[in-house]
């Protein structure tokens, strides 16, 4: 009986995955854009600590920037951005002038200067198919997107707007009726991420857990206690507070000060079992803002991460 | 009748309910005949006349729904934008074919014979302003319904299945110029047609929009005619006229998307049909005549009856337009439990067209410059904010 049923379960996800494929490839990124939007964009020349407060003061975390000279899209202003300069200035305590005076056109030398590989974010056009938008997000490792076109006058470049993994599978959620078929629990699925997770403790200074987000080219460190218990999380777009005010000052600071700095409005920290379902896991997504989900067994030890890029790729090329 | 009587009065008593309006119930409906002026009444246009209507009669009106009893309480309308946003611009393979008769409104399909409603509707006009509008669904299912933001989201329409094509539903609206945005219901769940464009909404919401442009030029030379008439004519329809300027300018100060939250309350319930009018060269004396002038005013206040004092008559500091600038209005936490631009995908009220390619600026602070222009994006409309620094 429950052998049988599980078959059935599995059978339905399978055929709700395919379908969920299916749409995304009959729907464009255009269609994921709402009627009547803003897109924020950002003038190479601008000084970066501006661009930063016009990040927070839009509550946004990246920005397509805009080279004027050229009339061309010139990337994404993103938080490994802010990332990378903190980890510059800390190990260039005395370049404080160059770093205050920097422009966004010079985060390319900061990169080069610290030996990142600069990000190749590409971008698609609008009316490209949604998955093919998803395949190239997996493959690049960005969260985003950018949706470039051409004018149709000028021939020049316009940047229609910006896609995140959030917005596409949100909108998956929003739009696929499939979803509810989604019964299997994810640790059977192996789309978790598990052993060898980065994390940190609440008293590691922040510079250290930047250091981690890099180094790892994650989105998030989780902070965990002496028994290995999840407690927090501090993620890549927790650096725009840190820095907020003055300007890199607090890179002394333990993760667990730095975490004050959070705005009020912060989600929260989301997690769930190897028992869950990726039915729950979409109509979370569908309900909040969330990046991803921490995975951890009864008494809350972490044992894994669920991130969108996982349930991305699940989606796109699982369940053939 | 005896029986929609009855419906009517449950309905009028319960109007806040999300009524049902069922198709296969019309055979039981379609004998009443007492539908008048089903399809006027939802016509912006004929605001412009209301020489038999005092404005006691006028009511709030939704698009489809003319009977008091079924008006949605608009001001309920909860994330229900709705789009005045009238486009002459682009022509919409939706646009209505006016080779149609208008008369297949919702009601007349629901509550009258093909007889009655074709006897009813000789009598009348199409009119102008509404475009029927057929919406088809061909998804398959049992019971098809539509609703959007031209109901406000709180009534049901029923689909007719179309006879030899099993799985496709049709039914034709009267929809006044604009997007409208609308999702179908098919056997108890939300849906969106694959074939109709679509886009998301404020929530990200999947839905299919339409956007509707008057057929031809004909539609508004009828209405500047219709305007200019009442305005040529203060004396000779000292009540008509007033109204219908009133109406006018009242349409336009309130004609912003932004605040389109009860905006249906604009579409007055026209009665009577209006007669035909035209162009002249003469300058109307409420122009040229400050006694005349003050006339007009005068009997329009009275008219109007709600005791501003003609406080009305001073002209608006800006253009009415520019009262409503969406990015003003644009606050990522107003929306309860929508923090932050990413969950709400920057998504902002639909722009009225006429400020479409302006550019708007911000103050310089910290030496750095905001402009904004709002531009059409194929069929949607991107407001693009660029800092940069003053060089």
């Amino acid at each position: 009986m429950s052998t049988a049923n599980s078959e059935t379960i599995s059978i339905e996800q399978k055929l709700a995955v395919q379908s969920i494929r299916r749409f995304l490839e009959s729907k464009t990124s255009y269609d994921v854009l709402p009627v009547s939007y803003r897109l924020i964009v950002m003038d190479t020349s601008l000084l970066v600590k501006k661009s930063l407060n016009i990040l927070l003061q839009n509550n946004i975390v990246s920005a397509p920037l805009w080279d004027s000279h050229t009339s061309r899209f010139a990337g994404l202003l993103t938080s490994s951005d802010f990332i990378n300069v903190i980890q510059y200035y800390f190990s260039n305590p005395d370049k404080f002038e160059l770093v205050d005076k920097l422009q966004l056109d010079g985060l390319k030398d900061i990169e080069r200067a610290i030996g990142v590989r600069p990000l190749d974010q590409g971008s698609i056009h609008p009316f490209k198919p949604l998955y093919e938008a998803c395949c190239k997000m997996i493959e690049s490792r960005s969260r985003r997107i950018p949706l470039i076109d051409q004018d149709e006058e000028t021939h020049r470049e316009i940047v229609v707007s910006v896609l995140t993994q959030y917005r596409i599978l949100k909108f998956v959620a929003l739009n696929c009726r499939e979803t509810r078929y989604l019964k299997r629990p994810i640790g059977e699925l192996n789309i978790i991420t598990q052993g060898n997770l980065l994390s940190c403790r609440m008293h590691t200074p922040v510079i250290d857990v930047i250091q981690l987000l890099t180094q790892g080219g994650v989105s998030s460190v989780p902070i965990i206690d002496e028994h290995g218990r999840l407690v927090n999380v501090y993620e890549a777009v927790d650096v725009l507070g840190l820095i907020k005010g003055g300007i890199y000052n607090d890179l002394s600071l333990s993760v667990g000060e730095a975490l004050m700095r959070r705005s009020d409005d912060f989600e929260g920290v989301y997690t769930c079992t190897k028992n869950d379902k990726l039915v729950t896991i979409m109509d979370t997504i569908r309900k909040s803002r969330v990046h991803r989900f921490f995975v951890v067994d009864e008494e809350g030890l972490l044992i894994g991460v669920l991130t969108l890029s996982d349930i991305l790729k699940y989606i796109l090329f699982e369940e053939n | 009748m005896g029986n929609t009587h009855s419906h009517h009065h449950a309905m009028s008593e319960n109007i806040k309910d999300v009524s049902m309006v069922d198709v296969s119930d019309a055979a039981d409906e379609s004998k009443t005949g007492s539908q008048k002026a089903i399809v006027q009444s939802f016509s912006k246009l004929d605001i412009g006349d209301h020489g038999a209507a005092p404005p006691l009669q006028r009511r709030r009106s939704t698009l489809i729904f003319d009977d008091d009893d079924d008006m949605p309480r608009h001001e309920e309308n909860v994330g229900a934008k709705t789009d005045l946003d009238e486009d002459h611009t682009s022509q919409d393979e939706l646009t209505g074919n006016s080779s149609e008769s208008s008369s297949a409104s919702v009601f007349a399909q629901q509550r009258m014979s093909p007889d009655e409603s074709q006897g009813e509707q000789s009598s009348r006009q199409p009119s102008p302003g509404v475009i029927p509008v057929e919406i088809t669904w061909q998804q398959g299912g049992n019971k098809v319904y539509v609703t959007g933001s031209f109901t406000g989201w709180r009534k049901m329409i029923g689909l007719a299945p179309v006879a030899d094509r099993p799985g496709v539903f049709h039914i034709k609206l009267q929809l006044p110029t604009g997007t409208h945005r609308f999702r179908f219901i098919v056997d108890n769940e939300l849906r969106f047609s694959d074939y109709l464009p679509t886009a998301t909404d404020q929530m990200g919401n999947f839905v299919n929009y339409i956007e509707i442009t008057a057929p031809e030029s004909q539609d508004t030379l009828q209405q500047q005619g219709q305007d200019q008439a009442a305005a040529v004519h203060p004396k000779q329809k000292p009540k008509a006229a007033p109204v219908s300027a009133r109406s006018k300018l009242a349409l336009q100060i309130e004609g912003e998307p932004d605040d389109m939250g009860d905006g249906y309350s604009r579409f007055h319930g026209g009665v009577e049909l209006k007669p035909h009018y035209e162009y002249t060269q003469d300058i109307p004396a409420v122009f040229t005549d400050p006694s005349v002038m003050e006339q007009y005013y005068l009997t329009l206040d009275q008219q109007q009856n709600n005791q501003q004092n003609l406080s009305w008559l001073t002209p608006p500091q800006l253009p009415p337009h520019l009262e409503n600038v969406i990015l003003n209005n644009y606050s990522p936490n107003a929306q309860a439990g929508d923090s932050g631009s990413e969950n709400n995908s920057g998504a902002l009220p639909i722009p009225n067209h006429v400020v479409l390619n302006h550019l708007a600026t911000s103050s310089i602070k910290h030496n750095t410059l905001c402009v904004a222009s709002i531009v059409r994006y194929k069929r949607k409309y991107v407001t693009q904010m660029l800092y940069a620094p003053l060089q």
